[in-house]
């Protein structure tokens, strides 16, 4: 069977309407994952096959109108002429039947064809709901077929009836849902002035005859066009108490197509009255109650913070142990070379840095399913979305945050539950802020150090330092992008439903799959290349012939002084060897930019293996403070470092850059290099700035004794407010102050002024 | 009869009403008519989040979030008899 039928299917619908239900249960495990072309959306596709052809399904990002809101949507209709030309499905959730025959409406009126999915219909029926889909099949022109994507009931008809060979992809035919007259008229004579003509013209060229009836773009605005609007506005008048303006004609046409609607729901199908059950409408009442709606959702994110990452530690621990016995085993089993030590310390570590991660990930993502699937997520935004929109995030990134507390690399993960694409990297440029628990040992060693009367003081004003400036960072992007962003805040409220055993596992081996193929990849090349600078050069010239000194220790009498000797020769061999590496030389390098903010070269150095993992600050301290004395506090008193050092060291080894492996998932989770490079300068100057500044603010509070560290605080909350502020007001002067009635209104600086719509 | 047109801001909770008007200015204006936020679509008040903003609205069979700088956009007229 080599003649079989090649065909691309293409699937659009809403979101929310079970098109990745209804597309895992087509093509099951066959698919990959890929880019658009020209934007870092997902693309998703998978393969299907039926006695008489060969499809490719190919999973178009979810949207409620060809009108695009966001650059996810876009690729619908850039898609639209490629489709057309193959085979449109339009998944249609029957359980909200108008809202989503919405787009249904729009593609028949460019003329296509689509296979309608009815998809929920379990639930529609159940509900009372009955629709004659003969009559839908005359009255729309499109074929109907009822779907529940969820189980894969009805699924088969489905892909039998696409794989056949006659099924039309563009082709104009009469149907309730097609444009009336009046529009077609007007729109043929917009393409006229294109030199086009509707009925040769693409999906595309038609869109966008439509767009400019509906709306003038700034830019390309044609006398010619103006009069048509007013012809039609003039047309659509007649008959009318009130005259149509021609700012009316997208309400006109936006009511037109929902009458229509109407009318076909009307002629064909009986919807029940009420689609929401009681019990739903109860369950409702206590999940975003406006006492208990907090404390439940507080509590189950503790369990899904708990099980995270305690239970997570469980299999955590196998998987190091794991680790560790490969290295060992390659330790005793290989020769002693250049290769071994690649294996054990570069391949093995860094294979074992990746892996560490995935029982989390497994466990995060169970939980983020279930929360998904069974509708909770979108009450836990809906509650938790005025205290995020005060950072300029959606209600939804609350959850990516808080697991942020635990480890940034699931966090960024878990920030696919957010669909914009602008506030999804937006949580992502913030995840990095929230101090994860590798940053801690940093802050206990240090605060236990220089702050033994009251560590926990000192700890929190760090941590509230860390929130402001997270909280600052999100504000200002939030604010300089916003003015760009027009899709409106849409929180759909799905149907509880019971969660899929089936869809719960596509979601944990599609991320696992997923983080390890590609994160992996890139935390595994970073690891090897902090490993080689960390062991290469391999000969460092030495100050002393320690080799032979101790040789000569060792073959002498052993005494308590030999001992000792011994002991100290080999550190001093061992930091000399250390500051011969490249990652010292590049830290030694790299330290005149440091050194303004009061750093010795020890520290700068030790911040680098800090970008492999956090905890390794720690480690290379204690390296490299051996030499001065045993205890690593004594040792940076010793060698002079102050408490507002050790402070300001504190501050910015929490701001300064994620470690690798964040940094991995955040280039592969937003597709862009230059989005990371970007937010990678970012945090180094934020770092830079802040730790400069409570440096600068720590020396003249400590020339005025009296003053504690509150007032301290309060110095830096106010500097930083202020900041914002003038930063805000500058942003919105030259904006033109124009205001789109942004996320915090309540807060602008435009607030009372004419122009400003919100708040 | 007497009628009231507010913003839909301002729509008590749990009770119903008319859509009279959209701010056709606003860039957002077209995603809630595409959403189905039509003039003469009754539509309810469901729910306010315990921090007072967004309300959840019932439209058109289905239930759906707004904020504020969203729900001010949109006229809505309340008529006694709706109740």
């Amino acid at each position: 069977m080599t003649d079989k039928l090649k065909r691309n299917v293409y699937l659009v619908g809403n979101p929310n309407s079970g098109k990745t239900s209804l597309f895992n249960a087509i093509t099951g495990e066959r698919r990959r994952v890929g880019n658009w072309p020209g934007v870092t959306v997902q693309k998703l596709e998978g393969s299907a096959t039926t006695d008489t052809a060969s499809l490719t399904i190919c999973d178009l990002p979810g949207t409620y109108s060809l009108t695009p809101a966001t650059p996810e949507e876009e690729v619908v209709l850039k898609t639209i002429d490629e489709a057309a030309s193959g085979c449109i499905v339009n998944v249609v959730d029957i359980a909200n039947f108008e809202r989503n025959l919405f787009l249904t409406t729009q593609l028949v009126e460019l003329g296509i064809k689509p296979v309608v999915s009815l998809n929920c219909f379990d639930s529609f029926t159940r509900a009372g709901g009955t629709i004659d889909l003969q009559k839908f099949a005359t009255f729309t022109g499109t074929t109907p077929f009822p779907t529940v994507a969820r189980t894969g009931e009805g699924t088969q008809n489905l892909v039998e009836y696409i794989g056949k060979p006659d099924v039309a992809g563009l082709e104009d035919y009469s149907s309730w849902l097609s444009l009336p007259q009046v529009w077609l008229n007007a729109a043929e004579e917009g393409l006229k002035l294109k030199k086009l003509h509707w009925n040769s013209a693409t999906p595309t060229q038609r869109y966008s005859a439509l767009v400019d009836l509906i709306r003038l773009q700034p830019g390309h605005i044609v006398p010619e066009l103006i009069e048509i609007r007013q012809n039609l506005a003039k047309k659509l008048s007649e008959g009318r108490e009130k005259p149509v303006k021609t700012t009316d004609l997208a309400c006109e046409l936006a009511s037109d197509r929902y009458r229509r609607i109407e009318r076909l729901i009307a002629a064909c199908a009986v919807v029940p009255g009420k689609n929401i059950p009681a019990w739903q409408e109860k369950l409702d009442r206590v999940l975003t109650h406006r006492f208990l709606g907090l404390p439940v959702f507080a509590l189950m994110m503790a369990w899904v913070f708990w099980t995270t990452f305690s239970i997570g530690e469980i299999p955590m621990g196998w998987m190091e142990s794991l680790v560790d016995w490969l290295g060992k085993f390659v330790e005793a089993n290989m020769q002693e070379s250049l290769i071994r030590e690649l294996i054990v310390g570069g391949i093995i570590s860094g294979v074992g840095g990746v892996i560490v991660f995935i029982p989390n990930i497994l466990i995060l993502f169970f939980w983020i399913a279930i929360l998904e699937d069974s509708g909770y997520m979108s009450r836990a935004a809906f509650i938790m979305d005025r205290m995020m929109n005060s950072i300029g995030l959606h209600g939804r990134a609350f959850i990516p945050m808080i697991m942020g507390l635990g480890c940034n690399v699931p966090a960024v993960l878990a920030t696919r539950i957010i669909d914009n694409r602008f506030q999804r990297l937006l949580t992502m440029l913030l995840i990095p802020l929230v101090t994860c628990a590798a940053r801690l040992p940093v802050l206990v060693l240090l605060c236990g150090t220089f702050f033994h009367d009251n560590p926990s003081t000192w700890m929190f004003t760090l941590f509230f330092v860390n929130l402001l400036v997270l909280i600052f960072l999100g504000q200002t992007t939030s604010i300089i992008f916003r003015t760009t962003e027009n899709s409106p805040f849409l929180l759909e409220m799905p149907p509880y439903r019971l969660p899929t055993p089936s869809s719960v596992f596509h979601m944990l081996y599609e991320k696992a799959a997923h983080f390890v193929e590609k994160a992996g990849t890139v935390i595994l090349a970073g690891s090897i290349i902090i490993w080689v600078l960390s062991v290469f050069p391999r000969e460092v010239p030495l100050s002393f012939d320690y080799e032979s000194e101790l040789t000569r220790l060792r073959s002498s009498e052993i005494t308590v002084e030999t001992t000792e000797k011994i002991a100290t020769l080999t550190r001093q061999r061992e930091i000399e060897e250390m500051e011969g590496r490249y990652m010292a030389r590049l830290g030694k390098f790299i330290h005149p930019v440091m050194e303004p903010l009061g750093f010795s070269w020890r520290e700068t150095v030790s911040l680098i293996p800090g970008f492999l993992a956090k905890e390794s600050v720690v480690s290379t301290l204690t390296v490299l403070y051996l030499p001065y004395s045993d205890d690593l506090g004594d040792a940076m008193r010793k060698t002079g470092m102050t408490p507002l050092t050790a402070f300001v060291f504190m501050m910015f080894t929490l701001l300064y850059i994620p470690c690798i492996a964040t940094l991995g998932v955040i280039w592969r989770e937003s597709g862009s290099a230059r989005f990371t490079a970007l937010s990678l300068m970012v945090y180094f100057a934020i770092a830079y700035i802040v730790s400069y500044i409570t440096l600068k603010i720590g020396t003249l509070l400590q020339a005025s004794p009296g003053i504690a560290w509150f007032e301290g605080l309060i110095i830096i909350t106010a500097a930083l407010a202020a900041g914002w502020y003038l930063l805000k007001t500058f942003i919105v002067t030259i904006s033109g102050s124009k205001c789109n009635s942004c996320a915090s209104c309540s807060s602008c600086p435009a607030r009372g002024k004419s122009d400003c719509t919100g708040g | 009869m007497v009628r009231t047109t507010v913003t839909l801001s301002e729509l008590p909770e749990g009770s119903t009403a008319t859509i009279r008007d959209i701010d056709a200015l606003s860039p957002t204006s077209q995603r809630l008519l595409d959403l189905g936020f039509v003039p003469g679509t009754p539509i309810r008040a469901v729910k306010r989040a315990p921090m007072g903003d967004p309300t959840t609205f019932e439209i058109r069979g289905y239930q759906v979030g707004l904020r504020r700088s969203e729900s001010v956009l949109i006229d809505v007229e309340i008529k006694p008899d709706d109740r």
